[in-house]
């Protein structure tokens, strides 16, 4: 186990549990290692914590909670990022924004691609789609 | 930054393996042929741009306004169990 010290205070996380992202977030090049933090109360958040600065974390949601016919296909170049094969099942979760006033929204726009059997993720930009960057959650 | 000045049906060639074409100039739009690896994504500008200021917005929150809202959700759920 290691630790750091973000702004919730010290995380423990094992090295070999960590979400690797090979190109980082959109905006956030350089950070390609997260911890995933349980989310200790129930519900459809939780959030990824980058180890290289423990300034930033993201919160994200699996957006089929919201959206049930939301789905994305990872084409034959995002498969090799990920190191999965066509067969490899692989989740789509979405960037949440929670902005100080609770009217929170997720970027479907951008879903973020992640691996189970690889620990991998990236994410994409779906251009020409109806998808909004900022999609406000329908019980929010 | 480079700055070419190419005329319709010209091109240029960036590294080996991308290649820019001028197509069409139009009402001062220009359309613009691009030919690059499959891995090598294209993205417009500002789509980019904006994806990139709402990863910088998501990255500002502040966890007791995030407790409070998975409060809700859990509330919310358990309510809805009840009808």
């Amino acid at each position: 186990m290691k630790k750091i010290e973000t702004r919730f205070g010290q995380v423990e996380y094992e090295p070999a549990n960590l979400l690797h992202f090979p190109a980082g977030l959109i905006g956030f090049p350089t950070l390609h290692d997260f911890i995933v933090m349980p989310n200790k109360k129930k519900g459809p958040l939780f959030w990824i914590q980058a180890i290289d600065d423990t300034e930033i974390a993201f919160v994200l949601t699996d957006p089929t909670n919201f959206f049930l016919d939301y789905s994305i296909t990872p084409d034959e170049t995002e498969r090799k990022q990920l190191q999965i094969d066509a067969e490899e099942p692989c989740f789509i979760l979405s960037v949440v924004t929670v902005p100080p006033d609770q009217k929170i929204s997720m970027n479907l726009a951008a879903p973020i691609i992640f691996a189970p059997s690889t620990n991998r993720a990236i994410q994409v930009i779906l251009e020409d789609s109806s998808y909004e960057s900022k999609t406000f959650l329908p019980n929010a | 930054m480079l700055v070419l000045t190419r005329k319709i049906g010209e091109g240029l060639i960036i590294g080996d393996d991308i290649t820019i074409k001028i197509i069409e100039i139009k009402g001062g739009a220009v359309r613009i042929g691009i030919d690059a690896p499959l891995d090598k994504k294209i993205h417009r500008q500002e789509v980019y741009d904006r994806m990139a200021e709402e990863n910088r917005n998501a990255a500002n929150w502040d966890i007791t306004v995030l407790d409070s809202l998975c409060t809700n959700f859990t509330r919310d759920k358990k309510e809805n169990e009840k009808d």
